[in-house]
């Protein structure tokens, strides 16, 4: 443990560049490959720097390849920084320290950590054992995460028999049953259906009002941040973007404002127009017809961000 | 419940629940699949079944005997082998490859818990149901082959703790192997080479003594014989008292300078990994 | 001629993809090296206790094992890795992309896949048949090499028939992870002339798991051993375990396509 230092995760400069050999296609390039390599340097995250505090849901939002994956493999310890600096609950995460891996949890979408074979409350033993739980405290646990999850039928039953989002949950039981610190979800609700989704997001908020734990998630889908984060992430390219409130993140980013008008005719209108030009629209609106309801709105979340990357990608 | 506050068991407590659910887990899946255990016997005792028949066939045409060992004594051993090679099988090197593209390293690594552990475990479970299966087999090749076979309690004894030894051994040793698989895919050529050395150096292909002795002198100097030869000759052959626990005390040296290896090993192996990533 | 030409298409997808590898053609060659020399190995070591075995000598026992070697050629490079990939989709549920596709289902599956290295071990087996025939210091006549090539061909026949019957049990018993060993294991018997073994094993490693005939025979046309009886039965019995072998996968397809949700 290091004294003084601020927040439990705690970024700073950190970068990772990855060497990947390049191949094209046909007969000659693959001969012509068995004598000649080439290499190509992938910028996967590029000097980024933030802190979290306990109890904090951060949101990690960007598209893929952006380097949030490989954010998160490096604050878990799976991945060595090329340069900077991580520090998560006071660890260096790459010394994969026993006391850190006990106090912490990665969950990634779409990967099994449990047996394959064997029902999930037999995975659940293993996991009690790994983590060095005490009985009466492990079963508290366990039931307590079976029950807010809802899968209290499905743990008898061998992992493989599961359907996807069933799965899911069975492994998010398992993650959190030494009761971790700090979570890091990698696109938990992805290849899940709405209502799965939905639950995961519930319970994820939940667990963090529950817990005080601290909660790191990065996905794709506006959702999934939408519903459980204050704070946002935004990254690509491997460079940080935006950090900050959510609804700030409009402000920040985008340039027009949405007026929603419902006239007495019953007609509605929607006009997007220059943040600039707000008030002159909405007073001209009102002016030229008769309006019984008026909203005027952020666009939506995706379109900001759609065009945030748009605009990097042109940049 | 505040997150800080997590109590904890003592280290012994936990690792001792931990290899006992684990091979409490394993023997009820291995159970499942009782018709492919049949079938992967078959292909394994094939092997002794071939040399036996050669062997045999070499001894009866030359008066009796290949090199003082008769067709009871040789059945005895090819049989015995058939129940040290099932001992033997542990995680292949090979799979080190699967594991690192399947993304079942990262969960390991996840873990506060060596993955030696859940080999050492999981294999061990395994060995259970293999056993039971084994015996029924043993009795039908024993009642083909006639094997000449007396043992002694103390005999009895070693060879239950040597086939034991042999297996943490084998463990060990093909764990180190493996690692080699962070550097290159290209791992095929030198798991060969090891095999090759394993198969003629452990008494696999026939008993040592039928080798010519430069390879017998280069055993006595490898691990290999204590994985294979000492625990089978152990039951069947002649040793005196000295050589039989000399035999357990050199398994123990091996399993000292295994575990040695395979600690450094691993520990160059994840720091290699988390450097490149996968 | 659609059949053929699906299968140079293959065939140069296979080398495609091998060539990548670089390194593979070496490991290969070092592998198939390192196996052979394990085999003469073994048989100087046996030699060297017995003057014959069962009739055959040191020479005409390198025939039989070059034969093995160059049969577990063609089997590692064409025949095993298409029908573990067999297994593998059947238990994953993915076979359904090949029985999509408008070629013959059969066909499809039994030529998608090529180890091209592993042909290697084709080369290394020709060499050691060479070796035993020229220390044989007896004529070949061009009956007895195209006896032999006709066998050989008949044998890896055979061998196919097994492993896609095999294969095919895993559209009953899904987990057939054990095939490769059981395939290695049984197959080494071949190793040794099919004379040593006790009867009831002769005649499963015959009839059952065709080694005696896809190695054994062949090798008999080399060392002046065949009587044209084994030929007509070797033919017979091939005509009649393809066919055996394409009804089975039919029906085994029939289970697949009925049974799957």
């Amino acid at each position: 443990m290091l004294p003084g230092v601020p927040g439990v995760v705690h970024v700073s400069h950190l970068t990772k560049i990855f060497r990947v050999p390049e191949r094209e296609s046909g007969m000659s390039a693959a001969l012509r490959s068995l004598f000649k390599r080439q290499w190509r340097d992938v910028h996967a995250v590029e000097d980024i720097s933030f802190e979290i505090e306990a109890g904090e849901v951060v949101g990690f939002l960007g598209p893929n390849g952006a380097g949030k994956t490989t954010t998160l493999k490096m604050l878990s310890g799976l991945l060595y920084p090329t340069s900077g600096e991580g520090l998560v609950l006071g660890h260096v995460p790459s010394r994969r320290e026993r006391e850190y891996l006990r106090r912490m949890t990665l969950v990634m979408g779409n990967r099994n950590q449990l047996q394959w074979d064997l029902p999930a409350l037999d995975s659940f033993e293993l996991n009690r054992a790994i983590y060095r739980l005490p009985r009466d405290d492990f079963r508290r646990t366990r039931d307590e995460l079976i029950e807010l999850l809802d899968v209290g039928d499905l743990v008898r039953k061998p992992v493989r028999q599961l359907s996807l989002g069933e799965r899911m949950k069975v492994e998010v039981v398992g993650s959190l049953l030494h009761l971790p610190a700090v979570l890091f979800l990698d696109e938990p609700t992805i290849g899940l259906d709405v209502t799965m989704q939905r639950r995961l997001r519930s319970f994820v908020a939940e667990y963090n009002r529950r817990h005080g734990a601290t909660v790191l998630l990065t996905s794709h889908y506006m959702a999934d941040v939408e519903a459980l984060c204050k704070r946002v992430i935004v990254i690509h390219h491997g460079r940080i973007l935006f950090d900050g409130r959510l609804d700030a993140l409009a402000d920040s980013f985008s340039t027009t404002k949405t007026i929603e008008a419902v006239l007495a005719d019953g007609e509605r209108i929607t006009l997007r127009v220059p943040k600039a030009e707000t008030s002159q629209a909405t007073a001209r609106l009102l002016a030229e017809h008769d309006v019984t309801d008026l909203t005027v709105e952020d666009p939506p979340i995706e379109d900001v961000i759609e065009q945030v990357f748009a605009a990097e990608v042109s940049a | 419940m505040s997150v800080s506050a997590v109590r904890r068991e003592s280290a012994a407590r936990s690792m001792l629940d931990f290899y006992a659910t684990t091979i409490r887990t394993q023997i009820q899946t291995q159970f499942q699949y009782r018709v492919s255990l049949y079938m992967y016997t078959v292909g394994m005792v094939a092997e002794p079944v071939i040399y036996l028949v050669v062997w045999t066939t070499i001894a009866r045409s030359q008066g009796g005997m290949v090199d003082g060992l008769t067709p009871g004594a040789l059945a005895a051993y090819y049989i015995v082998w058939t129940l040290v090679r099932t001992m033997n099988i542990v995680f292949t090197p090979f799979g080190w490859e699967w594991r690192i593209r399947e993304g079942e390293l990262s969960g390991q690594l996840l873990r506060p818990l060596h993955p030696i552990h859940y080999d050492l475990a999981s294999f061990a479970g395994q060995k259970v149901p293999w056993i039971v299966l084994y015996l029924p087999i043993g009795a039908a090749l024993s009642l083909v082959f006639h094997p000449t076979l007396h043992p002694h309690a103390l005999q009895v004894a070693v060879f239950l703790v040597a086939i034991w030894g042999a297996y943490v051994i084998r463990s060990l040793n093909q764990f180190s192997l493996g690692m080699v698989t962070f550097w290159t895919t290209r791992v095929g050529a030198i798991f060969q080479v090891w095999f090759l050395a394993e198969l003629l150096l452990s008494g696999r292909l026939l008993p040592l003594p039928l080798m010519p002795h430069w390879s017998q002198t280069l055993a006595n100097w490898l691990p290999f014989k204590y994985t294979f030869y000492f625990p089978i000759e152990a039951l069947v052959g002649n040793m005196s008292t000295a050589s039989l626990l000399g035999g357990l005390g050199m398994q123990l040296l091996w399993i000292g300078v295994g575990t040695a290896v395979m600690t450094g090993m691993w520990r160059l192996a994840v720091r290699r990994y988390s450097a490149v990533g996968n | 001629m659609r059949p053929l030409r699906l299968v140079l298409l293959y065939v140069r997808l296979g080398v495609m993809n091998e060539a990548q590898y670089r390194a593979n053609f070496f490991i290969a060659a070092f592998q198939s090296l390192l196996s052979v020399g394990v085999g003469l190995a073994v048989l100087a070591l046996v030699y060297s206790h017995t003057p014959t075995l069962n009739g055959w000598t040191e020479s005409e026992l390198l025939v039989i094992v070059g034969v093995q070697i160059l049969l577990g050629g063609v089997i590692h490079a064409t025949i095993q890795p298409n029908m573990e990939r067999l297994v593998d989709e059947v238990r994953d549920g993915k076979l359904d992309f090949a029985l999509t596709k408008p070629e013959d289902s059969q066909l499809l599956i039994s030529i998608r896949e090529l180890r091209l290295w592993q042909a290697v071990d084709i080369v290394s087996g020709a060499i050691v048949v060479g070796v035993g025939i020229a220390r044989l210091h007896s004529t070949i006549g061009v009956g007895h090499s195209l006896g032999f090539l006709l066998l050989l061909l008949l044998g890896a026949l055979l061998l196919y028939c097994f492993w896609l019957i095999m294969a095919t049990g895993s559209f009953w018993v899904v987990n057939m992870w054990f095939l490769a060993e059981l395939f290695e294991g049984v197959f080494q018997t071949g190793r040794w002339p099919i004379g040593i073994y006790p009867g009831w094993l002769r005649y499963s490693m015959t009839y059952l798991v065709p080694i005696g005939f896809a190695v054994t025979v062949p090798a008999q046309a080399l060392t002046n051993r065949l009587h044209w009886t084994t030929v007509v039965v070797a033919i017979c019995f091939g005509a009649a375990l393809t066919a055996f072998t394409r009804w089975f996968w039919r029906f085994g397809l029939r289970r697949y396509s009925g049974a799957s949700a």
